[in-house]
């Protein structure tokens, strides 16, 4: 196990559960503690889950193009509840349309988010990434040496 | 964010049976009340429009004459925010794509009946200038201003609205002009829901059919059609099957006689083919043994369902095949992608271009059938073996009663969706592909499938594992999710890899 534990689902009103619950079975398997919330979760749902739960991070998957809407001011709702410094990834078919990607990570992150991912990733590419942001802050918060 | 009629729930015990004509009055008048532009829905007015409509503006007409010529019809998806870019798309569909049927999708706001949100959504669309809405939103606009949308084409249109909760937008839908609606109560709770019960989401689409019963009281005959297609991630045939036969009982039970079943292609010629066939021969010995045998059941056939590859090249060639499986298939119609699949919704342009390319391949497909072919004979045959221990077990339940039988059906693991978010249904069926490229089931839950048929599955499954040297287990099935989607150094590999 890794210590940490994540919150995944799929935000708003989408029900496309497939890829969101490969990537939680592989996070599993990767040793995390992986609360998974299914479709159609609630920004608010995420949020509470994450309290609830002392998550490390929270991961948002979004695949039918209005996660533009569902994910506007969702890390505000993160400050709000307390949860600042929390880990948040989202990934999937985040707009409406075929879009280029650069401008669309971009959006993404100016909301807030850690990392945004495209259409397609594959499953070790977001567990390397958690890999690297959880050691990054290891070192930030001075535990490096333990 | 799952509505049920109180008033249904309370004045009748689930069953089969037709809902009675007062009661079904009381409950259009709740239904009616729930969004301002319910009242706008005259039932004699709309009546009067769709009798004046000529038929090859009405779908049961078009799709009758598409099965008695042998004809492939083709249909696109296609869904924006606002009433002015709809009939855009709508009419590039209709002339650009030679559409023979054309669509309107309504957003998942809609669907989930959240209809402030899509109202704040249609006004996020007009303030940037593109659709931020995955679809048109019926209920808003209501059915008054929804009709510009039929004025503006010279085809039958169908809503497609992935929804469990198809009331009101039904309602507005044809009243607006609608001559289709695709949707049903097993498919869409199992595969678009989380929380809603079966019972609930049986109830909502009994409302629907019995909606088209009272249309065709009075004269107008309308088109329904069921998504066989599910959770669009590898449905082996013979569960699209089941979910297509119960679907239609329910429908006919309510007074449907213009019932479209749809299946996702596999992606193998055979087995699609195969699956066409025993569906169309499936769905009417159930409907004739219920006492249904005037039901017609036409068959219709969805490109790719699963992920899609990120190349263009590599999607125009499932666009194409697609339109192959279908004609070949003996499918009445097609459901069409487009090169923009993997990054989800297309621009009216590349829509077109979709229909288009399947429509060429339809006509290099001619009159080619499988029908004597011994593989095909064989499918046809295992599939039917498949399907009716889960269909007959799933009536016996019901004690005769297929809405019943439903329900006690998914409590118990009989009837089983792959990959559901669903929290009723079990969804421990795991499909994945085999050696030659089938779809066969890699765990069968607790679906009471014959086991000799199982045993062919696990063989095929098994010289599968083999050939790869990987383990007979879970990752085929994850596996299988991505195939289609991975990049054709990965599927092709050079010949001589250099080395």
């Amino acid at each position: 196990m890794t210590g940490h534990t994540l919150v995944t689902g799929v935000i708003g009103s989408d029900t496309h559960i497939v890829g969101n619950r490969i990537l939680s079975m592989a996070l599993e398997d990767a040793g995390y503690h992986v609360v998974a919330l299914g479709a159609l979760t609630p920004s608010e749902d995420f949020i509470k889950a994450a309290i609830e739960t002392a998550a490390d991070a929270i991961m948002v998957s979004s695949l039918y193009g209005q996660g533009e809407l569902d994910c506007k001011g969702f890390r505000d709702l993160c400050i709000e509840a307390g949860l600042q410094d929390i880990l948040l990834y989202v990934g999937g078919n985040l707009v409406v349309g075929k879009q280029d990607w650069d401008g669309v990570e971009r959006r993404f992150l100016d909301m807030g988010f850690d990392r945004a991912f495209p259409p397609g990733t594959r499953t070790n590419d977001v567990i390397e990434s958690l890999a690297r942001d959880f050691a990054a802050r290891a070192v930030d918060a001075g535990m490096a040496d333990r | 964010m799952s509505y049920a009629s109180p008033l249904d729930k309370e004045l009748r015990p689930l069953s089969a049976q037709q809902i009675p004509g007062d009661l079904f009055a009381r409950l259009r008048e709740e239904n009616l009340a729930r969004w301002p532009t319910g009242a706008e829905v005259d039932l004699d007015e709309a009546v009067e429009y769709h009798l004046s409509l000529p038929r090859h503006k009405r779908l049961p007409c078009v799709m009758r004459q598409a099965e008695a010529e042998g004809r492939c019809l083709t249909q696109p998806r296609g869904g924006f925010g606002t009433l002015e870019l709809q009939i855009e798309l709508m009419q590039i569909l209709d002339r650009d794509g030679h559409a023979d049927v054309v669509p309107t999708t309504t957003d998942s706001y809609t669907r989930n009946e959240r209809w402030e949100q899509a109202e704040a959504g249609i006004n996020e669309s007009q303030k940037e200038g593109r659709s931020m809405l995955n679809g048109f939103p019926m209920v808003n606009y209501g059915p008054k201003r929804t009709r510009q949308l039929i004025e503006a084409i010279d085809k039958p249109a169908i809503v497609l609205s992935g929804t469990s909760m198809p009331r009101l937008t039904g309602e507005v839908g044809y009243a607006a002009g609608y001559t289709g609606y695709l949707g049903s109560g097993l498919a869409y709770v199992t595969s678009y829901t989380k929380e809603m019960t079966i019972e609930e989401g049986i109830r909502n689409y009994q409302y629907l059919d019995r909606l088209v019963a009272l249309y065709a009281a009075k004269g107008v005959e309308l088109h329904r059609r069921q998504p066989g297609f599910l959770t669009g991630t590898n449905i082996p045939p013979s569960i699209a099957i089941v979910t297509c036969v119960i679907d239609a009982l329910l429908a006919a039970g309510q007074g449907v006689k213009s019932y479209g079943l749809e299946m996702g292609q596999t992606l193998h010629l055979i087995q699609d083919a195969a699956a066409i066939r025993a569906c169309k021969e499936l769905a009417q010995d159930y409907l004739a043994r219920a006492g249904f045998g005037d039901v017609a059941t036409p068959i219709i056939s969805l490109h790719w369902m699963g992920a899609w590859p990120q190349d263009d090249a590599q999607c125009a060639a499932l666009v194409a095949y697609g339109g192959t499986l279908a004609a070949i298939g003996g499918a009445a119609s097609v459901t069409t992608k487009s090169t923009h699949e993997a990054f989800g919704i297309p621009t009216p342009q590349a829509n077109a271009e979709g229909l288009r390319m399947t429509r060429m391949a339809i006509y290099l497909a001619r009159q080619i059938r499988l029908d004597e072919h011994p593989e095909f004979l064989a499918e046809v045959d295992l599939i039917k073996r498949e399907v009716r221990p889960i269909l007959d077990a799933t009536l016996e339940i019901g004690e005769g009663d297929v809405a019943v039988g439903t329900v006690r059906a998914c409590e118990a693991g009989i009837l089983d969706i792959p990959w559901s978010p669903n929290r009723q249904v079990k969804s421990r069926i795991m499909p994945a592909r085999d050696v030659d490229g089938y779809l066969r089931i890699l765990d069968p839950g607790d679906m009471p499938f014959d086991k000799q048929v199982l045993e062919i599955h696990t063989e095929r499954l098994r010289r599968r594992a083999e050939r790869e040297g990987v383990p007979l287990d879970r990752e085929l099935a994850v596996s299988s999710v991505y195939e289609m989607s991975e990049p054709l150094s990965r599927l092709v590999p050079d010949l001589f890899t250099g080395k």
